[in-house]
């Protein structure tokens, strides 16, 4: 029986910038907890205790908030990686933390599901889990013979479905040879390392169930959330006052406080200490973090807002990603629709899509977002603007 | 805080438990002791002072099994005497507790006329009398008795000369883990006491009772009941267990702080409706206040009189509790600000404060303590526990609590209407995300405290609510880092302290977005014309100083005295990395403690 997982959650995602800005990917919240919080659960209800927890980027977001890790039944050491200069590297900082023979390396910032987490577990070393995408351009691409894995491609330039490489492993202790070999000569990755492995050893293939998932671009974790609340139990804490209406499974935390005639209709999770309404309206499939104030006669739909957020009243919040600690007026609107968003020299085509603000930003009355804009972290917006396109971290518009 | 250790195994127990001790060192002491079971039968060491010395005053001996323990002064003071282990009449019985017992005065009262006599001032000391009373020749059995009678908190450990195999341990409100070896077993207050040792753990849990041997342990309910329990295997290494990741307690705690702010404010206010609710009631009929406190509560509570002054407008006078307690003028209501609640002056101000009929208001981090008994109200400041001894997290939750109050008072007089409170209580449940910002700076800080830690003294200016915040600032830098640093009130350098500025005394000037903001521009330009070197804090956005200063650190844009609290977060930052870099016991500065229950 595997007894480790190394879990690496050392990089920043920078593809999900300016989200990332304030935290690294791993930390940031789905349906209201660190999309690493999930995986973490998934290792402890497999029965694997003890987690070495590679950290680099903002790594005391990370340390902060899973301390030693007995919140959730397990215990965490952490290695610290600091340069993110590759996953190879980054499994290396932990060799020292590492004495058993066999292990499991997996990536911080996917979601897998129990039973594929187990099928790994009982497989033979070395074996990786493998998903079915539709956009196999994001991931690496298995070449598969005989239930064998025979290579790894990173991202390809392929359009139609293929069989990708989750990054999630189990291995022997010997690949911290290879790695130690490959690092010498500037050579990083472990997709690298484990294609070494593939030409003199059997990589066994553990078919995933479909449900993995992996946010790379800001709208992929409006996808992700919508996925995660998808299994939510309803659990109302918190003082509701009179008339509200509730349907559908919601989570409401402690000590918050929902004022008279808001109409929440789940999937919903609220956090804790936060205040909404009178006359809030919040619709399927939405994620408030805790603390955060929704003024009256507002609309969010869709959308995560993060915590210590306030957002003005007679607002309209759809399929949107609000960043921790924004302070946005009355009157704001995100208009929803298609757009092409540019995000690293290339533009992505996305439907449906609202906006997405950084934390910290400051927005003044009346301020409307056309779809797919993206506001950088900690932008200050004066009132009566409409924003296109991305706005660099701290700008202002006046 | 004490920290107890038991041992019964293979070893040499003297050793065990010194070293036990000295893991346990963090939760702060004044007194330290050991008891052990040889030959000769049961043996006491103890004293005041420090383990290391403790350790050279004991003898070498043969023993395999005994308790320790860190002694904390809660009752009674610190001495010889007041120490554990504590034994028994006939000597044939020893204890050490952490925790407090409520009623050990009538306890005390009926073991005396029993005929038991007492040779200290300890609520623990009741204990052990209990225990030798109902002793008839099994001490599981008569421990179990005893703990039934105790009301309060309490982990004990208990040998007796009569078993010389086994040690007892049981817990209520105060914590005891028991560490499984291979022929040997130990308990204690926390896991690295024994982490050297054994990896191997049970806890134990509420109104449990445990026997543990060489070569065995066991577990009951207080009715006797066993229980049996999952080992767990810890396998951090010992400064891991304790710190999870961070160098020192203090870092970790200054990277608490959005977090632990967050609690503060949770449930307590509404920005909608507005109103604030922190427990204390018929605030409106408060006409004067002075606040009471040591240390950087202190500041806190200079911080406090800007804050309620402005926005609740009534006067408030600040005491040092070692100086209202004799001489303050005993009106109005008092406020005693003080993290652990245990803080003997304040206790002492509190003391005559109410005896002089005042209404006191206690602002207090630990749930429990005396001060929250002693006074008529209290707010919480739900911190959490704080262990780095130069408090951080602890300052910031009391100035936003300060402002809670006075934004509650100022709502109740009429001196703040709807919309000016709504104002400031929306700007109040943004200082976690300010602090969240401030902490993104640590590399710059870093750069910074580079480059004054080659400086022998330095100075921390401010006006208005920065001059608390300045004071502060030098407070923190002089006890982590050693450097000779002074705090002083931006407009009286003129009046004597520009005497000691020389290109050699770098400056730190907490700028604050207000009135006073002309004023310590300039400030810094005579600063500047006498060569010394400043570095500024000040606003985000604020081209004029960084004309002048050597060094800018900007804060998040805010209201101006809201900026206070990100500004006491990047001084304690400055001075972390200041006291790091300088290679300084940063969680255990030389002669202080966490909380000072002594007088």
């Amino acid at each position: 029986m595997v007894k480790k997982a190394v879990v690496l959650a050392a990089g920043e995602g920078n593809r999900l910038r300016p989200f990332t800005e304030n935290m690294p990917k791993v930390m940031l919240p789905v349906g209201n907890k660190p999309i690493i919080e999930y995986l973490i659960k998934s290792i402890s209800d497999c029965g694997i205790r003890e987690i070495v927890l590679v950290v680099g980027y903002k790594k005391e977001t990370i340390m902060e908030y899973f301390g030693d890790g007995k919140d959730w039944n397990v215990e965490i050491k952490y290695v610290f990686q600091d340069k993110q200069i590759g996953t190879g590297h980054a499994l290396l900082q932990a060799e020292e933390k590492v004495k058993e023979k066999e292990f499991l390396v997996l990536p911080g910032d996917n979601i897998i599901d129990n039973e594929s987490l187990r099928l790994l577990i009982e497989s033979k070393a070395p074996s990786l889990i493998v998903e079915k995408s539709d956009s196999p351009s994001k991931y690496g691409v298995v070449d598969i013979d005989a239930e064998v894995v025979k290579r790894i491609l990173e991202k390809p330039s392929l359009e139609e479905r293929a069989i990708v490489s989750t990054g999630m492993y189990k291995l022997k202790k010997e690949i911290f040879d290879i790695l130690k070999d490959l690092v010498k000569n500037g050579r990083n990755s472990l997709t690298d390392a484990i294609n070494e492995i593939a030409k003199k050893e059997r990589i066994g293939v553990v078919k995933g169930k479909g449900k993995w998932k992996d946010a790379v671009y800001p709208w992929d974790l409006l996808t992700m959330n919508a996925d995660v609340l998808r299994n939510l139990s309803s659990n109302i804490s918190g003082k509701i006052e009179r008339n509200v209406v509730i349907k559908g499974p919601v989570q409401i935390g402690e000590d918050t406080i929902i004022h008279p005639n808001c109409y929440i209709r789940g999937p919903v999770v609220i956090g804790k200490g936060c205040e909404i309404g009178p006359n809030v309206c919040i619709l399927p499939s939405t994620s408030i973090g805790d603390d955060a104030t929704i003024h009256p006669f507002t609309e969010i739909r869709n959308s995560i807002v993060m915590k210590d957020v306030s957002i003005g009243s007679n607002s309209l919040i759809e399929n949107s990603v609000i960043g921790e600690g924004c302070r946005i007026s009355s009157h704001f609107s995100t208009l929803a629709g298609k757009s092409a968003i540019e995000i690293e020299n290339g533009f992505h085509r996305v439907d449906n899509i609202g906006g997405f603000i950084g934390g910290g930003c400051v927005i003044d009355s009346m301020v409307t977002l056309e779809s797919g804009t993206i506001v950088g972290k900690g932008c200050r917006i004066s009132s009566l603007k409409i924003l296109r396109g991305r706005l660099d971290s701290g700008s202002r518009v006046v | 805080m004490c920290g107890i250790i038991g041992y019964v195994g293979f070893r040499n127990a003297r050793d065990v438990l010194l070293e036990g001790l000295k893991r346990l060192e963090y939760r702060g002491y004044d007194s330290a002791g050991i008891g052990v079971i040889t030959s000769e039968g049961l043996k006491v060491f103890k004293d005041k002072g420090e383990i290391d010395l403790l350790k050279e005053s004991i003898p070498k001996f043969e023993s395999d099994i005994g308790i320790g323990h860190t002694r904390w002064a809660t009752h009674g003071r610190v001495c010889k005497e007041n120490a554990h282990p504590h034994i028994s009449c006939d000597s044939k019985f020893a204890i050490v507790h952490n925790g407090i017992i409520e009623n050990f005065q009538d306890l005390k009262e009926e073991l005396e006329k029993k005929g038991h006599r007492f040779s200290s001032d300890t609520d623990t000391e009741v204990i052990v009398h209990l225990i030798e009373e109902n002793y008839k020749g099994d001490l599981k059995r008569a421990v179990m008795k005893s703990v039934k009678r105790l009301k309060g908190s309490y982990a004990i450990l208990v040998i007796s000369e009569y078993e010389k195999d086994k040690i007892i341990g049981a817990r209520k409100d105060s914590p005891l883990v028991i560490g499984v070896g291979d022929n040997e077993n130990f308990l204690a207050s926390d896991i690295p006491a024994f982490l050297k040792f054994t990896n191997r753990v049970k806890y134990l849990l509420d109104e449990e009772l445990c026997v543990i041997t060489r070569d065995g342990v066991s577990i009951f309910d207080l009715s006797g009941k066993e229980i049996s329990r999952e080992e767990r295997r810890i396998e951090w290494d010992i400064k891991e267990a304790e710190k999870s990741g961070y160098t020192h307690y203090m870092l970790k705690e200054i990277f608490e702080q959005p977090h632990s702010l967050a609690e503060t404010l949770r449930g307590r206010i509404s920005e909608i409706e507005p109103f604030v609710e922190i427990g204390v009631e018929d605030v409106g009929s408060i006409e004067r206040i002075t606040i009471v406190a040591c240390g950087t509560s202190y500041y806190a509570g200079l911080a406090g009189k800007y804050i309620i002054e402005r926005l609740a407008e009534i006067p408030v006078n600040v005491e040092l509790s070692s100086e209202y307690r004799y001489y303050g003028n005993k009106n109005g209501t008092v406020i005693a600000v003080t993290q652990s609640g245990e803080t003997a002056d304040t206790l002492a101000a509190l003391r005559e404060a109410k005896r002089a009929g005042c209404r006191t208001v206690a602002i207090v981090n630990v749930v429990g303590s005396s001060a929250t008994r002693l006074a008529d109200d209290v707010i919480l400041m739900r911190s959490g526990p704080e262990i780095g001894v130069a408090a951080t997290k602890t300052f910031t939750s009391q100035l936003l609590v300060l402002f809670l109050l006075a934004v509650k008072i100022g709502i109740k007089k009429g001196v703040l209407d709807a919309e000016k409170a709504r104002r400031y209580l929306a700007e109040i449940k943004r200082v976690p995300e300010l602090v969240r910002e401030v902490l993104e700076k640590n590399d710059e800080i870093r750069s910074i405290a580079e480059w004054i830690k080659d400086f022998s003294s330095i100075f921390f200016i401010g006006r208005g609510i920065g001059y608390p915040i300045a004071l502060e600032g030098a407070l923190k830098m002089k006890e982590i880092s050693y450097i000779h640093a002074e705090g002083f009130a931006a407009g009286e350098l003129k009046h004597g302290p520009f005497a000691l500025l020389t290109k050699n005394t770098p400056v730190v000037a907490v700028m604050i977005n207000d009135e006073s903001y002309e004023k310590i521009l300039s400030n810094i330009a005579e600063i500047k014309s006498r060569g010394s070197p400043v570095v500024a804090i000040t606003e985000k956005g604020d081209s004029r100083v960084r004309e002048i200063a050597d060094t800018v650190i900007e804060y998040p844009e805010t209201l101006p005295m809201i900026s206070s609290i990100p500004i006491a977060v990047i001084l304690q930052l400055l001075a972390y990395h200041t006291a790091e870099l300088r290679g300084c016991p940063i969680d255990k500065p030389r002669n202080l403690a966490k909380s000072v229950t002594v007088e």
